[in-house]
């Protein structure tokens, strides 16, 4: 009879009803809404990360990545890439060899990074190929070629064709430089990678190094992205010599982006709980309030203050259990929609994406076996916040109510 | 022979004891025996919401005893009272106060349920208390859908349903018109006679005094006077 009282007094304001229940369910949705856009970006920039920059895990010389001196080679690979073929995970494995050096052409200079490359698996290890807008590629042999970003391009006039300059310290600390010539344009969602790196062939680029044949990366790919750590910690053991990290070492920003992200998830949802809260504690207030007279009479006739308390507890569940699962459901169906289809943020600016590293199509997602947490969290925060109505409820004296 | 199912022993109600005390009761000594049919009569203002109240167990005295039924219901803590409250007392109070959500029968049920009796136990009560109340059509009723009269006899309905020592009533009729307000004293009348059900109710309403068949009355909270309790019912 409780649950009987408690539904049909929902129904005694039904505006009033109505309205704190649209309010929790269009709260959830934005709510969810809002964090399935996130994830699906982290996703995303995840992705890139992963797929066009790092890959999943990297070798090097335990030195390179602090002195990044040319010096610092991985050496004999033919036991290395034995042992990598070896493991299951990994899937692809690609070589470069690398230097930092200075670009000059005739209308200045730029400090870049140049990435030795062998096509043949640089190609189907990074996304590289899809990216090159214009010009052909190193495939059609010809030397000292050299792929430029767009946005270096454009910053330095250069066109395919153009003759350039590199500049860089060999083994021996000796200034060596080589002309070049552009023979492709890539463009990424990344700017700033764009201004800074640059491929050459890694053949040319060891020789010119004094270290021919000689490479400073293997990029490993793995069939598994959750398989990163496992593989990484299979790897130390097996391969002490070489320093061997996974993306989010190679990419801490990257890292912290998931983390921040996460961080702020749980801050949307924790204001998201707090106008909840509000809105239920008014509710209520105000439905105990204008029920003096009758909770007062209820208790006179005998109704303990448990069932009293028990009663304003169900009136705020079935509030609750009005909006919140038709948001979370809305919300739910929305992201998986917008998962399959895509979501085009073109409209918020194509550039400011891409300088971000993001790209321009999302695909927001919100795990289903979420949905359920974020109820009872729902339902719990409600049945918190409608603790001060019913206390007040089961401490209103009958003989006070009863007055006329 | 003991039959007092109400003795107030020496009991005081006093407002405002720190400044200016008014004593709404002064050193009441009542005793009603089970089956009686009593009016409290008195002016405004005289005390008797107060001593219902506390007859009721819904206030405390600052003095005295209350027992009800052998038990002394000033002693009982506050959850035991709500308890007893539940199984002895039986309330109808001037603004009819059903719960508005809940039909005339779910009313009266209501209290079984707290009592926790069973469905078919309460099922047959039911049928047969609306019947004595002469509410068989309306049962189905929610309390918006009845008149002021139909409203009050549901609630004597009510305060029937959990079999209580006694039933107490705050001016039951000050919101009926007369019509309404004699059809109801003559369900209260019948249930005390065939049912030797105990009734003690206030009332300013002369044609209900006339009805009575003991008349308490009180002045500044003591009783003024005190007709002969004519035990019709409880005589044999
Ligand atoms: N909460 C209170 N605080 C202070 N004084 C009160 C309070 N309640 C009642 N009184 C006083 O106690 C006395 C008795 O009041 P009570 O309501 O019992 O009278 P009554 O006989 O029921 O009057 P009426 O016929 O008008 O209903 C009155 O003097 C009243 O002013
Ligand atoms: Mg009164």
């Amino acid at each position: 009879m409780l649950v009987v009282m408690a539904w049909r007094n929902i129904w005694r304001h039904k505006a009033r009803s109505l309205v704190i229940m649209m309010s929790i369910t269009l709260g959830l949705l934005a709510g969810i809404a809002v964090l399935a856009l996130y994830e699906g970006m982290l996703v995303s920039r995840i992705r890139t990360v992963i797929d066009e920059e790092t890959g999943h895990i990297q070798l090097h010389h335990p030195n390179f990545s602090d002195e990044n001196e040319s010096k610092f080679i991985i050496g004999d690979t033919t036991e290395i890439f034995k042992i990598l073929r070896n493991i299951p995970e990994i899937i692809q494995i690609n070589k470069r060899t690398l230097v930092n050096g200075m670009m000059s052409t005739p209308t200045g200079t730029a400090g870049v990074q140049v990435f030795g490359i062998d096509t043949a698996t640089e190609f189907s290890y990074s996304s590289l190929k899809q990216k090159i807008k214009e010009g052909n590629d190193l495939t059609s042999y010809k030397r000292n070629q050299v792929i430029i970003g767009k946005k270096l391009a454009d910053k330095m006039k250069l066109k395919i064709g153009s003759k350039l300059v590199l500049m860089f310290n060999d083994t021996t600390n000796n200034l060596v430089s080589s002309a070049f010539r552009v023979s492709s344009i890539y463009q990424s969602t990344n700017a700033p990678v764009d201004e800074r790196l640059i491929y050459v062939s890694g053949s040319e680029l060891s020789e010119l190094l004094g270290l021919p044949g000689q490479i400073h990366e293997i990029g490993l790919k793995l069939n598994d992205d959750k398989a990163v750590d496992l593989v990484a910690s299979k790897l130390k053991s097996l391969l002490p010599n070489l320093k061997v990290e996974t993306w989010k070492e190679i990419s801490p920003e990257t890292e912290f982006m998931v983390k921040t992200v996460d961080s702020y998830s749980y801050i949307i949802l924790i204001i998201i709980m707090i106008a909840l809260a509000f809105g239920i504690l008014n509710t209520m207030l105000m439905a105990i309030m204008e029920r003096t007279r009758e909770i007062g009479m209820i208790a006179a006739l005998g109704a303990s203050r448990i069932r009293i308390f028990f009663l304003v507890l169900l009136e705020t569940v079935f509030l609750t259990l009005g909006g919140a699962p038709l948001g979370l459901l809305i919300g739910w169906l929305l992201s998986v929609y917008f998962n399959k289809n895509g979501l085009n943020l073109s409209g918020m600016g194509e550039d400011v994406l891409s300088s971000f590293g993001f790209k321009v199509i999302i695909y927001p997602s919100f795990p289903a076996e979420k949905l359920l947490p974020v109820l009872i969290i729902v339902v719990v925060t409600a049945l918190l916040s409608s603790i001060i109505p019913a206390l007040k409820a089961i401490n209103m004296k009958p003989i006070d109510a009863l007055k006329n | 022979m003991n039959d007092i199912v109400i003795d107030t022993h020496n009991i005081s109600r006093v407002y405002n004891p720190t400044t200016i005390p008014v004593y709404a009761i002064k050193n009441l000594h009542l005793h009603i025996r089970r089956g009686e049919f009593t009016a409290l009569v008195g002016p405004s203002g005289s005390g008797k919401t107060t001593l219902l109240n506390l007859i009721g167990g819904l206030d405390k005295p600052d003095e005295g005893q209350i027992v009800i039924n052998g038990t002394d219901i000033t002693k009982l803590s506050p959850g035991k009272l709500i308890d007893f409250r539940l199984h002895n007392i039986g309330f109808v109070f001037q603004s009819f106060n059903l719960i508005p959500v809940l039909t005339a029968r779910e009313n009266a049920e209501f209290i079984m349920l707290l009592q926790g009796i069973s469905k078919n136990e309460r099922d047959e009560r039911i049928k047969q208390l609306f019947r004595q109340v002469d509410l068989e059509e309306q049962i189905e009723r929610r309390p918006s859908e009845l008149s002021g009269g139909q409203q009050q006899r549901v609630a004597v309905a009510r305060a029937l349903a959990s079999k209580p020592q006694f039933i107490l009533a705050d001016e039951p009729t000050a919101n009926l018109d007369s019509k309404s307000a004699s059809n109801l004293l003559d369900i209260m009348n019948k249930l005390n006679k065939e049912e030797n059900i105990t009734f003690l109710f206030s009332t300013h309403d002369q044609r209900v005094i006339d009805r009575a068949r003991r008349v308490i009355t009180l002045v500044d909270g003591q009783i003024a006077s005190d007709t002969e309790p004519i035990m019709t019912s409880y005589a044999h």
